[in-house]
This record gives structure tokens, sequence and C-alpha cells, in this order.
């Protein structure tokens, strides 16, 4: 026993020495050589440090800005360049509005933030923690950025809360072999890359009879990729999430519930509560399942990131997108816009620094490489002088679905109010959907809840 | 020298002195990070405080509304029904079970007996979120172990797949047996020696009287292994509590999982557009703190008598 | 001695079998972590299961280690963030970046020894107290202290959270160590251990002309040794699997416990399950086998807490 305790006693001792106390913005305590080295040194450790050229970036994983390795050129780069040290900490789908929201009540947002509209702007911004920066676009700026885009990053007031980088359209994907094989490719327009309505429920009969179970799943375990969800049960017979003022929630709408009244009633649609969108594509990946609902062009180039072939499957079998199946094959297709906000802390300089890192990123000829790590399209043509409209012109599929899919691209309605708890009812009012409950009555439970949150 | 009672006050007050001395530095801990914030909770939980309302409360006073909504909040009263769902199945099973399985073992010989102490306490020290992770992997609706042991490749005992995580029926359950294999360690090890060190001479005595072996069991063992019991009955109900990683895990307080302890991190950080969010979130926690003191003065009562 | 009875044997046989199966079960999921992680992702991925590796490959725990960086340790002054406008804190020293699963690991096992050796001290020295002092406001206390045992910390989440954000601990592991050791049970437990010691020996050493200090430290601590050693493996077993206040007070990678490292590995990639076995068998195996070597200690610890509990 005696030894147990000392033993325990010198690790603590051993372990209070380097007492690992942490915290996401360590400054360095060497005092900087005044005046020694110019801000624009290329050496990252001894750039001058008066606090304000440090900054937190807190990244989503939008497409390839999720990978470490992929990014931290880019960053150390912008360092070497500007002498501001960013921190980067990355942040997952599933739980990174509960962590920056529990960052907020601490007082300790970070500086950056990676993400879409519907946090930055609708959410965050309009609560008053975001910084306007309408101030960084001019006149050349705005004609440069997609203006669909560039609406959906400025809020009701006209204030910009998110500088939008990169966009996509989310789509499906489909295994090509396992429709040839069950002769469920027939209902497919290769050329266009659309099925009707009726086509999409014959090849899910098909596929169904061939292997005999599960098809696909109307994932709703929780939030992550509901956008995929919500995109396939309004294209099918046309129905609308909210109305066009994107004031209200509209989802109780007849036409999405026959659509799920449509897919409770296939054998080969599971709704299952055990999964996400990132679980369900995973399943493709692993031809357990021949669809994906929560597909985009980045999933198509690096299927389930796992860093295989692109557009194949773990054993090679063909993916290839598709758009949602819609009554006479017009689909409209739910966006992506992501971009760079800035969160107000009351400190000037590192606000400043936090700009010039969204300058950097967004509008300099580094948006290019930006754009490119992502896997997304550049939101903007040109910046700066380069072109931005191409920087994929040598990669076969995203010209493909720059062709196919994007021009699909609808509404961007995520940042109606009160779009949190929004998300929260449509995946509960599935999981009820799918138990057994009345259609019907679910819908317009939850879309009553809904409508109340963004009321009040 | 002085008199009598001066000694005494004298006395009395040196003890306090050396009691609150003593007490110190335990009290900072306890009433900086336990009382202050649950008084905090207390009054927030009459207000209608929202996240961006600066200060430590700042909502306005609402006086019992945050309440009375909880009463008709239907998802609230599911959340309570299965945490104390949880609570009352888990802890029974967990002391009848590791009663059963320290009188099986207690008698092997030692590195018997320690093998299988070992093994009951493993979950313990893997760690919760280890355990549920590997958990999640086994649970799997497709490529899980249960699903592929049950079906038609494995015993041929299910049709199809059992959604284990996904399914109302099942999911609760599948939680409550993670929990279960994390709880039993500690009230193993602390059965076995409260066997080992039952009276011989009394057992002897009810043998020589011609008692059986489960007469001998709980007319003289069960008595004497009584304060055990208590101690594991606390530890156990403390353990229940606890299962916020599981959920958070697993399900995120879908298919029918959501418990209070849950609900109350939800209303905080996610549903954050709601009013008053966090004067609601407080007013959980202090119904459920109300719960789980009544709950502990029933076993503190339940000691004394004993 | 009496024979044994016939359907006693049986019962006996019985019951070993079934013994063995639990023990099985009970080990399994630590097996499936382990094989797990040494499983290219090709067995992993697939939908039938291999009991065993047809390969051993260690390429999960190459890409943990590549995912994150981290430096190895950091030294922070002291209330540094008081020093400064900005609040930041200050490193006195930082170690070399290493992969980040190293550094989880470093820092859950700090967390857990300084939450355990702080309870040990202040709990052993309230628990005397309660035990053995006649101060005014004793019974007040230790009932308050009874009602708030099995309080869950989701209670008291908003404002603690607001507390250490006003104390600048926010985002350091020192906002999970000190709600720790606030937490009364290890009171509790050490009051328990405490009533018995005899009240002559203590008189006798007072009479001696001890101070108080000098009484609890020489006569009281030897004798509640027992008990102080089951609360530190209760105190560190349960700091380590406090898996909530370690997700709402953490918010860096290089001041992750390797339980919160491995989740948000889990909600980043659920997709790699040989790279989420590997995170997990960097959490279990230190601990199984520091569990292993002491084992005789943790379960005499744990059962002397029993016979006075």
């Amino acid at each position: 026993m005696k030894k147990l305790v000392a033993t325990v006693l010198a690790m603590a001792m051993a372990l209070s020495l380097a007492a690992c106390g942490g915290g996401q913005k360590p400054s360095e305590s060497t005092p900087p050589a005044a005046g020694s080295n110019p801000p624009a040194s290329q050496s990252t450790s001894s750039t001058p440090t008066d606090a304000a050229t440090e900054i937190t970036a807190w990244i989503y994983p939008v497409g390839g800005w999720g990978d470490e390795a992929k990014v931290k050129p880019l960053i150390d780069q912008f360092t070497a360049d500007t002498g501001i040290k960013v921190n980067l900490e990355w942040l997952a789908y599933a739980d990174g509005d509960d962590k920056v929201n529990t960052a907020i009540t601490a007082k300790k947002a970070p500086d950056l933030i990676m993400e879409g509209p519907e946090r930055l702007v609708a959410n965050w911004g309009a609560k008053g923690y975001m910084v306007d920066l309408s101030d960084m676009l001019d006149d050349t700026d705005k004609s440069e950025i997609n203006a669909a885009a560039l609406a959906a990053c400025t809020s009701t007031d006209g204030k910009v809360y998110q500088y939008p980088m990169f966009i996509t359209a989310h789509c499906m994907g489909i295994n090509l072999d396992a429709f040839k094989a069950a002769g469920a490719d027939q209902y497919l327009n290769l050329d266009t890359h659309t099925w009707t309505t009726e086509g999409f429920i014959k090849a899910v009969e098909a596929l169904y009879a061939k292997k005999n179970d599960t098809v696909a799943a109307i994932y709703c375990k929780g939030q992550g990729g509901d956008q995929g969800t919500r995109a396939l049960i309004n294209n099918m017979y046309g129905g609308t999430f909210t109305n066009a003022e994107h004031t209200q929630y509209t989802w109780d709408d007849p036409n999405n519930i026959k659509a799920l009244e449509q897919l409770k009633s296939m054998p080969g649609i599971a709704f299952d509560a055990s999964l996400e969108g990132g679980d369900e594509l995973k399943l493709m990946y692993q031809e357990i399942l021949d669809m994906a609902f929560c597909w985009n062009i980045a999933q198509q180039l690096d299927p389930a990131s796992a860093h295989g072939d692109p557009g194949k499957t773990m054993n090679g079998q063909e993916i290839i997108c598709m758009n949602f199946p819609s009554p006479d094959g017009t689909p409209v297709l739910q966006g992506g816009i992501w971009g760079l906000g800035i969160f107000d802390n009351g400190d000037q300089a590192k606000i400043d620094a936090a700009k010039e890192f969204v300058k950097y990123m967004c509008d300099s000829e580094n948006a290019a490489e930006a754009a490119k790590i992502s896997n997304f399209f550049s939101a903007r043509s040109a910046a700066e002088g380069a072109d931005l409209s191409n920087i994929f012109a040598d990669n076969a599929i995203m010209t493909d679905y720059n062709k196919v899919i994007l021009p699909n691209l609808g509404d961007y309605y995520q940042i109606t109010t009160g779009w949190a708890g929004a998300r929260t009812e449509w995946w509960n009012m599935l999981q009820k959907v799918g138990k057994g409950e009345d259609i019907a009555a679910s819908v317009a439970e939850h879309v009553a809840n809904a409508n109340a949150a963004a009321a009040g | 020298m002085a008199k009598q009672p001066t000694m005494s006050r004298a006395l009395q007050r040196r003890e306090n002195i050396a009691g609150y001395l003593f007490m110190l530095p335990c009290l900072l801990f306890f009433i900086g990070f336990v009382v202050i914030p649950m008084i905090i909770c207390i009054l927030t939980s009459l207000t209608d405080t929202n996240m961006h309302d600066p200060g430590l409360i700042g909502g306005g006073f609402i006086g019992l509304d945050n309440f009375v909504r909880l009463w008709g909040d239907k998802d609230f009263l599911a959340a309570l029904k299965n945490t104390f769902v949880i609570v009352i199945v888990s802890v029974p099973t967990v002391c009848a079970f590791s009663l059963w399985v320290s009188s099986a073992i207690y008698r092997m010989k030692g590195p018997v007996l320690s093998a299988f102490r070992c093994i009951f306490y493993l979950p313990v020290v893997t760690g919760s979120v280890a355990v549920t992770v590997v958990w999640a992997w086994m649970y799997n609706n497709y490529y899980g172990i249960f699903n592929y042991i049950l079906g038609s490749k494995g015993l041929g005992l299910i049709d199809g797949r059992i959604n284990w995580l996904g399914d109302e029926k099942y999911a609760l359950g599948c939680i409550i047996l993670i929990l279960f294999t994390t709880s039993v360690g500690q009230p193993i090890v602390l059965y076995v020696s409260a066997l080992g060190n039952v009276d011989t001479t009394l057992i002897e005595a009810a043998q020589v009287d011609g008692a059986t072996e489960m007469q001998v069991f709980w007319k003289v063992k069960w008595p004497q292994m009584m304060p055990t019991t208590l101690y594991i009955l606390v530890i156990t109900t403390i353990n229940s509590f606890q299962c916020f990683a599981l959920i958070q895990l697993l399900t995120k307080g879908g298919a029918g999982t959501d418990t209070v302890m849950y609900r109350i991190y939800w209303t905080a950080f996610k549903l954050t557009e709601q009013a008053g969010h966090f004067g609601y979130a407080n007013a959980m926690g202090v119904v459920l703190a109300i719960f789980i003191g009544l709950l502990s003065a029933v076993q503190f009562k339940l000691a004394k008598e004993k | 001695m009496k024979i044994q009875s016939g359907s006693s044997r049986a019962y006996r046989i019985v019951s070993v079998i079934i013994l063995v199966i639990l023990a099985f079960l009970f080990t399994f999921p630590l097996y499936w972590i382990i094989t797990g992680a040494f499983k290219s992702s090709a067995v992993n991925n697939s939908p039938d299961p291999a009991w065993w590796p047809p390969e051993w490959v260690t390429d999960n725990f190459k890409a943990l280690f590549e995912k994150r960086t981290a430096p190895l340790w950091e030294i922070f002054m002291p209330f540094g963030s008081f020093t400064n406008p900005e609040k930041n804190r200050v490193v006195l020293s930082a170690g070399p970046d290493a992969p980040a699963a190293f550094r989880w690991l470093i820092n859950a096992v700090f967390m857990a020894v300084a939450a355990m050796v702080i309870t040990c001290v202040t709990a052993a020295m309230a628990g005397y107290a309660l035990a053995k002092k006649r101060f005014n406001g004793r019974a007040l206390l230790f009932s308050l202290i009874v009602c708030a045992m099995a309080l869950p910390k989701q209670v008291i989440l908003i404002p603690l959270l607001k507390e250490m954000s006003g104390l600048r601990l926010y985002g350091s592991l020192w906002a999970v160590i000190f709600p720790t050791v606030g937490w009364p049970f290890g009171v509790f437990l050490m009051k328990q251990f405490s009533e018995g010691i005899p009240g002559e020996i203590l008189e006798a050493a007072r009479i001696d002309g001890s101070s108080e200090w000098k009484t609890f430290s020489t006569v009281a601590v030897p004798m509640i040794k027992p008990g102080i050693g089951a609360l530190a493996i209760f105190t560190f077993i349960n700091c380590w699997n406090d898996y909530f206040m370690q997700l709402v007070m953490l918010d860096a990678n290089n001041v992750y416990t390797i339980s919160m490292g491995i989740s948000t590995l889990q909600a980043e990639t659920s997709t790699d399950i040989g790279l989420l076995m590997a995170g997990a068998a960097m959490a279990a195996v230190p601990i199984i086998t520091i569990f292993l070597i002491f084992q005789k200690y943790f379960t005499q610890g744990i059962a002397m807490g029993a016979v006075k509990g």
C-alpha cells in the first residue's frame, strides 16, 4: 500500500510539473524583440507577437477543409505572409453547434468560423455575435460573387455576416452497378442525371426484389445530413419546406405528406433512427445500401472520405451523382454555401487580424487554392484578377457536375428563423413516421412546434 | 483554570475553529462549485434567461412559469420517465446480479477468484467513451456483430435485422445493458469481500442446527451484508444518473432514450432560439434535483433504520 | 462437515458454466476494440465480421497519429490569463509537436491524478472533522452533503459554465478538476471511515500536547488510510469517465482528454471504425495495464471501502 501511494504521489508530482492547463489561445511568453523583425518575416516561431496577431479559427469539416493535412500548408503560408498565427480547431457537425454555443456562453468564442449562413447569419449573426463584413465588399467583389450566395449571407437588415467562399448543390448518389444488376438503370436518365418520382419508386422496387433487403434509408438519428431527407421528400411531389419569404415552415404541405406516405409504404426504404447522414453514405460506400441521399461533389470525389478511388465504392463499383427524383424530372436542389464569419469578441485588433485572414482566403489569388482544398466550387468568378470559374477544368467529375447538377440549385431556405429548432423537429418527426404513427398528425404537430419556435 | 461553563464554551469555540479549519479546503470546492451554482440554478429557473443575456442570470423574473410549462411538456415528461426507468431497472438488477456472481465466486481459489473479479471490473476501467464506441459498432443495424450472430448467417434466430439503437422497443434496453456492464464491477468486489468477512461461527452454528444453504444465506449472511448492500445501492444510483455519454454518443436522445440529463444539455446549447431556454433548462435541473434529493433521503432513511 | 447434496453440486456446475459465459461476454468488447484497431479498413468495412484479424496492420494507428497534432505538453503560468488584457494564457514551456493522441492521454492522466490527490486531501480532512469535531452546524453540513451526493452535474451545467468563464478556467483541465473535487461523495465516505477512529486515542494525543493538525496527520490519517485508498481509486475512475464535464469545459485539441479525443473522432469520422478502435485502444490499454498491475490494491482498497461504508 505504501509503495502504491508513493508511486501515485510521484506520478502526481511529475505531472503537476507538466501542468497541462491548456487553452486555445496560448500566447508566447517570450517578449517581442522590439522592431527587430519585420512583420512579413518568414519564420513562424519568432514572429513578433503582439497578442492581436494570434487568432483562433474553428472549422466545420466543409469538404476537404476537414482534413488537417490539406489545410495546414495554406495556413502556414498565411502565417508566413502576414505574421498572424492561426490556432485551428476542427468541429464536427454532430456536436459543433453545441460546442460553439458553449464557448459563446463562456465568452470564449473563436475569432473566425467556417460554416454556412444558417448558422453564421440566421443564428449567431442575428443574435449579434458576429461582425458585419459589408465593408470588405466593394462593387467589384459584389459583381464577382454569386448573387444567390451573397444574398444568403446577408441578413434581413443588410449586414453581411459571412464572406462566401464555396458553393455546391447537394444531390444523391447511387450505386450504378447495383442498379444495372437489378435492371433498374432503365429508370435513370444518364444524360441529365435526372429521374422521375415514378421511376424512383420502380427502381427501388426492382432493387428490393433483387436483394430482398433495405435499398435506401431515411436516416433520422439526428440533424446530420438532413438536407438529403428534406430534398428527397420535397422533390418527390413538389412540396416546399418554407415559404418564399423564409418566415414560416410549410412542410405540412400535402405534397410532402404524400411523399412521406409513399416512402413509408415502400419495403425497400427504411426509416432508420440509428443513422445520420454520414453513416448512410458510408453504408453505400460499403455496398450495403444502393443509394445515398446525403451526397455532393466532395463525396463523389472522395466517397465516404475513405481516400479510395473517386466515384467508386470500396470494391470498385461505380457511384454516380443523381438529381433528386421529381414528378417531371425537374428537380430543385438544396444548396450548400460556405464561408468565413468573424465573432465579435470586443477586441478590434483580433477582428482586424481575422479580416485579414478572410481577405487572404476569399479575395486574393489564394482563393483558388482555398476552394480547391474544399472540393467545392468557388463562390465567385474571379478574385483580384485571378479567374476562379474554371479551377476544376481538368477534373472530369467536377465538370460533369457543373453541367448536370449545379444548374438545378434552388432557393437557400436554411436562413429561416428558428432553423436549429426546426431541424430538431424534422428528425424527430421522421422518427415518429418511421415508428408508424399517423403521418399527417405527426407532420402537423412538428411543423407547429417549429413555427412556434420561429415566432418566439 | 476557569469555571466549568466557560470552560466548555472555550472548548466549543476550539472545536468550532478546528472543525471549520479542517472543513475549509473542502468547503471552498463544495460551496464554490456545487452549492453556489445550485443556488444560481434555482434563481435562473424562475427567469426567462437566454444564452445572449449578459451576466450570471440576466433574464426577467417570471415566477413558476417554467415549471408550469414543464408540467405540460410531453418530451420532458417522457425524458423524466426514461430517467426513472433507467434507475429502477438498473439498480436492482446490478445489485441482484453482483450478489449472485459474488456468492458463486467468493469460495473459489485465489487466482480464479481474482481472474473473475478482474474480468467483471474490466468495463469500468476501459473508460466510458471507449466502451460506448465499441458497443455502437456491435449494435450497428447493418454490420454489427449482434445482428450477424442472431441473423441468417449466424444462429438464424431472427429474420432480417434488429435495429437495436434505432427502434424504440430496444434502444433504451440496449443503453441499460451497457450501463449494467459498466456498473457491476465495483459491487462484485464489495460483495466478495463482504461474504468473506461473514462471521463463520454463526454459520457453523446454523449448520449444526440443520439449516439449509439457502437458509444460511438469507438468515445469517444477508443481514450481515446489509451495510455493504446499502453502500452499493447508493453508488449504483449515482452511477445510473451518469449515463450522459451513452445517450450523447449512441442515440442523441432519439428512439425513446431521452433522459432529463441529456435534455438539459440539449435545451441549453442546441435549442438556442427557443425563448428563455436557459431558464427552462435550469428548471429541468431543479426538478431533477428535487427527485434525486427525495431518492437520497429515502435511501438514508432506510440506512438509519438498519 | 456435511456431504454435498446432488442438487447443490448440479447448481455449482451450472453456475460455473454461466460464469464462464458471462466472463466471455464481459471481455468481448475489449477484445473487439483491440482486434478492430489492428484490422485493415477492408476487413472492418465488410458486413461479415472477422473474428480474428486476417493480418495485423498498424494503419489505423498511423492514421490516428497523423490526423491531429498538438504540443506534447504545455506549462502555463498560474493565473497568467489575468496578466494581459486579451485574457490569453501565458505559456512558460511547450513541448515538441507530437501526435495529439499522446497529448490527450497525458491530459487525461494529469486531470484524473490531480482530481484524485486534491479530493483525497480535502475529503480526508473534512470527513475527519465531521466525524470527530463537535462544531456547530455539523449536522446541517452533513445533510447538505448527503443531499448533494447523487446530484448529476447536468443540473448545474449553465451556472457552472458561467462561473468557470468568470474565473477564466473555461477551456482548461482545472474546469473539470475543481467540480470533481467539489462533489461531496468523498467527504461522505471519509466520514464513515473516521467514525471508526477511537476517541480515546485522539484524546490521548491531545493530552500529550499534540496540535490539532498533528493529531490528524499522525494519528487519524494512518487509521483511515484504507479508506483514502478506496476514495483515490473511486475518484480517479470517476474523473476519467466523466465525459460530460470534459465535453462542456474543454474546447481545444491541446486540452482534450483521450475520451474527448475519441468522441471527436467519432463525430467527425464515424465512418472509419479502425481509427476509432485505435483511439479506444489508446484510451483503454494504459489504464487497464495499471489496473492489472495494481489489481490487488485496487480490489483491496475498494473492498475496505465496503466494510465501513
